[in-house]
């Protein structure tokens, strides 16, 4: 690997295994969550969680709590530390590809997303079985393009916000909510009509909702599907020109 | 080579009006006190800045509208430019290196970096860091070197290591742009200097003609027990501007050539002093009038 990209590929990659904040919010925390969760409200099938096994719908829903970890909290504190340090002027007088920094990120982003959600699926089998997909193709569809969406949407980010501790404040401030409301918190169902009206605009919530419904069957999620592809183009258009060197 | 270079920053010129020109195989020291426009001017020069106006050529490339293909042939040693903390010395080389690239393991062992290649950028000493980035400047055999204030805020020791190694460039060929507000650093390692102040070139060439061109004064200082009618005919010598008694010694000052009437009207005398020291100003000297926001001429 010896073009620009590849070069920052590898570096990044080892730097993301050794960054103490990812390891702890992309790998650990949607692990851990899920399995206090998914073991919360029982295996048997509950109309509360759209007639679904509960433990199912929290490792279906689980993949975008590593989605949102890795957009809105490792890669704006990542590139906003770079771009804090130097290191991103550093690269544009090195000779770096205009677009090669962004096009790395993308590609770690999705990297990382992928091996944290094996890993959290290898985690949840034994324990509460992973369900079968019931529209595989829109269930992957869905988790392709929602981590493309959140990628970009942190390379975004992290490339507006000034320095890392304003980037790790941000993020925290982004996450957390949409963990709880649009992902790993309680079904929808069992929200007062405020908190669900706040959780259906949530981006993360339309994100799960394209994985979820397709892969448990309890819809295609068409609409969500669509409004995820278009957030996934948006954001990376405007995160590779703002990113590029 | 630059013609006119201007840039403004909320209606201040930081750079005015400069001409400069840096030929092949060169070490051109920019100097100047901070806020001369010296970084900002190699920032132009490197394509990572746009100027307001003027023209701009360096190895053929306009940087404005043709940095993609001029950056892979300047190597360039950042100013308040850091790398990840957790990025192994080995690790930037490898990030750095494109196909053009010559032995890392090479230019680490040249800057002493050997036994730090597993260290990680953030355990590096201010030294080991600026060294690292000297390595990274040179790793894809550069056609111009840039070098801003890379020795700032390193011991004394680790100075004259960095000194060390841009010498051997300048030994090597290499063209180089030196960026400094350190006159003995420029002094030590330039062909030539630009002083900048204000935006602009104040005056440029070889260290030792600014030095005669802005300070060609010397002073002589002797233990001698002569009468005072005595110094009064030293002061009758060519070049002479004032002798006084300063304590037990003789001090007399002028331009260069009181240094051999001086001399010779010992010898004359037959009162050759065992103690006899001649002072003539360095580069900074010279030019620490000239450089100062007052401008007041040494």
């Amino acid at each position: 690997m010896s073009t620009a990209v590849g070069r920052l590929v590898r570096a990044e990659l080892k730097l993301m295994v050794r960054d103490p904040l990812v390891l702890t919010f992309v790998f650990a925390f949607p692990i851990v969550t899920m399995l206090i969760i998914g073991g919360s409200f029982g295996t048997a099938p509950d109309p509360d969680f759209a007639g679904a096994r509960p433990s199912h719908w929290y490792v279906a829903s689980y993949l975008t709590v590593v989605i949102a970890a890795t957009g809105l909290i490792m890669l704006p504190v990542h590139l906003a530390s770079y771009r804090e340090r130097g290191v991103l002027r550093r690269f544009q007088a090195s000779g770096f590809p205009r677009f090669s920094f962004a096009i790395a990120q993308l590609v770690v982003g999705l990297m990382v997303t992928a091996v944290a959600s094996g890993m959290l699926l290898i985690v949840a089998a034994p324990v509460y079985g992973v369900p079968d997909m019931a529209l595989p193709g829109r269930a992957l569809l869905g988790i392709v393009v929602g981590a493309v969406a959140f990628v970009s949407g942190g390379v975004l980010l992290g490339s507006l916000l000034p320095s890392a501790r304003s980037a790790q404040a941000v993020g925290l401030l982004l996450f957390f909510p949409s963990f709880l409301l649009g992902s790993g918190g309680p079904p929808p169902q069992v929200m007062g009509s405020a908190l669900r009206h706040v959780a259906d605009v949530l981006p993360l919530t339309v994100v799960t909702k394209s994985i979820r419904d397709p892969w448990l069957g309890l819809g295609t999620a068409t609409t969500s599907l669509v409004i995820v592809a278009v957030l996934a183009v948006a954001a990376t258009v405007v995160a590779a020109r703002r990113a590029a060197l | 080579m630059i013609r006119d270079l201007r840039k403004r920053y909320g209606g201040r010129a930081v750079v005015d009006g400069l001409d400069l020109d840096v030929e092949a195989g060169e070490v051109v020291g920019l100097i100047g006190a901070n806020g001369a426009g010296k970084t900002t001017t190699v920032e132009c020069i490197q394509g990572l800045r746009r100027p307001d106006s003027g023209t701009l050529r360096v190895l053929g490339y306009d940087p404005t509208t043709q940095a993609d293909q001029l950056r892979p042939l300047i190597g360039s040693q950042l100013q308040d430019s850091a790398l990840p903390d957790r990025l192994r010395v080995h690790e930037a080389v490898e990030l750095f290196a494109t196909s053009r690239a010559r032995s890392g393991d090479e230019l680490l062992e040249r800057f002493g970096l050997t036994s730090r290649r597993a260290s990680a950028f953030g355990s590096l000493s201010g030294g080991e860091r600026q060294r690292l980035f000297l390595v990274l400047a040179l790793l894809n055999r550069p056609q111009l070197v840039f070098l801003d204030e890379l020795t700032q805020g390193l011991d004394p020791a680790a100075r004259r290591n960095v000194w060390a190694a841009v010498a051997q460039l300048r030994d090597e060929g290499a063209t180089v742009l030196l960026v400094t507000h350190e006159l003995d650093e420029a002094e030590a390692l330039c062909d030539r200097v630009v002083a900048m102040r204000d935006g602009r070139v104040l005056d440029a060439g070889p260290p030792a003609d600014l030095v005669d061109r802005h300070a060609k004064w010397a002073t002589v200082r002797f233990s001698w027990s002569a009468a005072d009618s005595t110094l009064d005919e030293l002061r009758s010598l060519t070049g002479v501007r004032s002798v006084a008694r300063v304590d037990e010694r003789i001090e007399v000052r002028g331009d260069r050539r009181i240094i051999a009437y001086v001399g010779a009207d010992l010898v004359r005398r037959g009162a050759v002093p065992d103690d006899l020291t001649v002072e003539v100003p360095d580069l900074e000297a010279a030019l620490l009038g000239l450089l100062d926001k007052e401008g007041v001429a040494a």
